[in-house]
């Protein structure tokens, strides 16, 4: 129980990181000058487009486990005290 | 009091910066001023569905560059027989120009179909007679942007500077006096406000993008990072 409340929390807050950074990467590409401007040349727009792309995946595993793990993790539990 | 960080305190995060992300598109428009009219360009030709020449993303490294006419020369330097320094109506009125529909693919994910006009490359490298070392042409902007292409490209293919863009001349913001259509490479070769093209033996040799990361061949049908 204390796993599967642990794993879902998890995923909510990598899913939740993954967004964020999704957003501040995308910016950085498309408003380069400001974004460079503001984290001190830290994040260049290749670097921002790099992890843009490398997210992609990420985020789409972690969006259908976010969606799809709670109604999973539900149904085996049913049918696990179905069994006893 | 030391308040703990909710899931409704970083969604509401995400929503502001959505949110500022939404308003920031909009900041610029204002009821009262009057607008200019842009000029009259096509949007159709020979059957093909042009794109508006508003329709490109500024992005370019120090913003439009507004450039004198009057003062401007375009030079051709480095390995030639003759360098050359040319006015604007030298470049346009003194060499055959060339018509093509040619799409911008830009690495950020957009991309627009124009109607180029302008000269060859190549007539201008003819008249600077090149010298058999040379192996790269490297492009300098006015805003301080260079690029590179091959010069077996620029000699093999009808890669135009172009002066006009749907039968309208280049606004400022759009390259003027020149843009490079760089056909069948990443949106940053192509690049605008020319000055200079230098003819150089460094095929290593690597522009504003390329040096930060991007593909110096930016082939089109390649990944923009890598080689």
């Amino acid at each position: 129980m204390v796993n599967q409340r642990l794993m879902k929390r998890t995923i909510h807050w990598l899913l939740t990181a993954v967004v964020i950074i999704y957003l501040i990467t995308g910016f950085g590409i498309t408003e380069y000058r400001i974004v460079e401007r503001l984290t001190f040349g830290l994040l260049t727009k290749s670097l921002a487009h790099q992890i843009h792309i490398g997210l992609v995946i990420p985020f789409i595993i972690l969006l259908i486990l976010h969606i799809f793990l709670p109604p999973l993790l539900k149904y085996f539990k049913s049918k696990k005290l179905g069994n006893k | 009091m030391r308040k703990a960080i909710t899931s409704r305190g970083v969604l509401l995060f995400v929503l502001a910066l959505m949110l500022v992300a939404i308003l920031s598109y909009g900041v610029d428009m204002d009821v009262d001023e009057a607008e200019e009219l842009g000029p009259v360009e096509i949007r159709e030709y020979e059957g093909v569905d042009l794109s508006s020449i508003n329709a490109f993303r500024e992005n370019s490294i120090g913003g439009p560059q507004e450039i004198d006419v009057e003062s401007y020369t375009l030079r051709i330097t480095g390995l030639v027989a003759n360098s050359k320094n040319y006015t604007y109506d030298e470049v346009v009125n003194k060499h055959q120009h060339y018509k093509k529909v040619v799409t911008l693919d830009c690495v950020e994910g957009w991309s627009v179909t124009i109607l180029w006009e302008g000269l060859l490359v190549r007539d201008l490298l003819a008249e600077a007679e090149p010298l058999a070392n040379a192996e790269v042409l490297i492009f300098h902007a006015y805003d301080g942007y260079t690029t590179s292409l091959p010069i077996d490209y620029v000699m093999d293919n009808d890669i135009l500077m172009a002066y006009k863009m749907n039968d309208v001349t280049l606004p400022p913001e759009r390259g003027f006096p020149f843009q490079l259509v760089a056909e069948s490479k990443w949106g940053y070769k192509w690049i605008k406000w020319v000055t200079e093209i230098e003819l150089s033996d460094d095929a290593n040799y690597r522009g504003y993008w390329e040096s930060r990361g991007y593909s110096n061949s930016a082939d089109l049908d390649k990944s923009f990072f890598g080689d």
